[in-house]
């Protein structure tokens, strides 16, 4: 039997962190290698540790682990990009927590989603950028596509039918847009506006960027981040934490 | 689990020992055996420090240190400067910042930094009490010394928006490096403020 290398190489998003007894901190990484690990930083909580800074929360970093009887163990890191502004501020810091959280809930350990991590960096670039709330939204509905979550929206999920151009509803349970016919039987949902549904549509093919790029009217973007987080919440069976977090900080801003 | 054969005082005792943090069975058997063998003196003085720390420690009710007396020593130091507020995230960061010397003003402890995934929110941490205590008046600067991690950071930007109306001074502690690293293996983040808050020689 051929020996498995001891080490492996992996560059990942540090998505949380949990303290282990004195000094050590247990890290979630998300790689596009990899796709979701755990691993031991040893003495990463002590003030000359070498690695510490390249494996906080929130960064992007080169790394190399050992395998170890249970956890794997962090023998080298090194930042590839700190994200610095975006840490700087407040808003951008609690919309890419919100995508950290995203990531680390629907995703299983070890599986590589390398477009996913791709995704991931690419929206914690155009936060960094200020870019704001549309790149989240991009990423939700991104991300749910490539777990195979994407909700239908070129016809009526039950029937088949063609949509007029009208308000519809959107059911997370149904799976996508729902006919006035086909309503009664849909289950829950809510009634999507249709800027709305031109958004949902717009984000499969643009990129983040030429999404976060349309001026979307502030109600119609509350409507969007209701009916997403809807889509959200009913394939995680719950709501991220982030998201109070998210709202608490913008609250703020508008000085309530 | 009680252990086979011992006697339930003792049993019990190791029950308890092993509830603390980073003490195994092995471990709590050995601290049991030892409380029973050393001097009665001794395991009467660890039972009443036990008791003690629960019964006469309480929060001071306006820094929310850890205090025998509300208010706190600190609080109650008339030679401190009320106008000063250093913001810390433990009861334990009090006593550092103290030991440097170098601070005569109030502290405001949080018990605890903004989490948001882990669901730690503002609501959980001394926060409202920190916006009630500025409103009041007293003060001009606050000073936030929570720890530089994502975390603390966060938690420092959060409190600074909050208090940004009152108008008054919001400072944060320096980053740089720290004594005795290594350049080499510094991070980009540390090493860019560091360069940024470079000093005269």
């Amino acid at each position: 039997m051929a020996a498995r290398p001891r080490v492996y190489r992996a560059e990942g998003v540090v998505l949380r962190r949990r303290n282990l007894g004195e000094a050590d901190s247990i890290l979630t990484v998300f790689s596009g290698s990899e796709g979701k690990f755990e691993a031991i930083a040893k003495g990463v909580r002590k003030a000359r540790s070498r690695m510490r800074g390249h494996l906080e929360p929130l960064t992007r970093s080169r790394v190399l682990v050992a395998h170890g009887r249970s956890l794997d163990v962090f023998t080298q890191a090194e930042t590839v990009d700190a994200y610095r502004r975006l840490r700087e501020d407040l808003d951008a810091s609690a919309e890419a927590l919100y995508c950290l959280e995203l990531v680390d809930r629907f995703t299983e350990e070890r599986e590589p989603l390398p477009e996913l991590y791709a995704l991931l960096v690419n929206a914690l670039e155009l936060l960094e950028g200020g870019k704001g709330a549309s790149v989240t939204r991009h990423f939700e509905l991104r991300l749910l596509a490539l777990l195979g979550y994407e909700p239908h929206i070129d016809g009526c999920v039950a029937c088949g039918d063609r949509l007029p151009e009208e308000e519809t509803l959107l059911s997370p349970s149904a799976g996508g847009l729902v006919c006035r016919e086909c309503r009664p039987e849909a289950g829950g949902g809510r009634i999507v506006s249709v800027p709305v549904i031109k958004l949902l549509r717009f984000a499969r093919r643009a990129t983040a960027a030429e999404f976060a790029a349309v001026g979307i009217p502030p109600e119609v973007q509350r409507e969007l981040r209701t009916a997403i987080a809807e889509l959200v919440r009913y394939h995680l069976d719950r709501d991220p934490n982030a998201r109070r977090f998210v709202e608490g900080v913008s609250a703020l801003d508008k000085g309530e | 689990m009680p252990e086979a054969g011992a006697p339930e005082p003792i049993a019990r005792l190791i029950q308890e020992f092993s509830k603390l943090p980073g003490i195994g069975p092995k471990s709590a058997q050995r601290l049991a055996y030892h409380v029973l063998r050393a001097p009665e003196d001794d395991a009467r003085a660890l039972g009443q420090a036990l008791a003690d720390v629960k019964e006469r420690v309480v929060l001071c009710e306006s820094c929310f240190n850890i205090t025998v007396s509300d208010p706190c020593a600190l609080c109650d130091d008339e030679q401190r400067d009320r106008t000063l507020v250093c913001v810390v995230e433990q009861p334990l960061d009090v006593l550092v910042v103290e030991r440097t010397g170098g601070f005569r003003g109030l502290y405001h402890v949080l018990h605890g930094s903004l989490n948001p995934i882990d669901g730690v929110g503002p609501e959980q941490l001394r926060i409202q009490e920190l916006l009630r205590r500025v409103e009041a008046g007293a003060v001009a600067e606050v000073i936030m010394a929570t720890n530089p991690s994502l975390e603390g950071e966060a938690t420092s930007m959060y409190v600074q928006r909050l208090l940004q109306p009152l108008g008054v001074r919001v400072t944060r502690l320096a980053r740089g490096l720290p004594s005795g690293a290594d350049i080499e293996y510094m991070d980009d983040l540390t090493l860019s403020r560091a360069l940024e808050g470079r000093q005269e020689l």
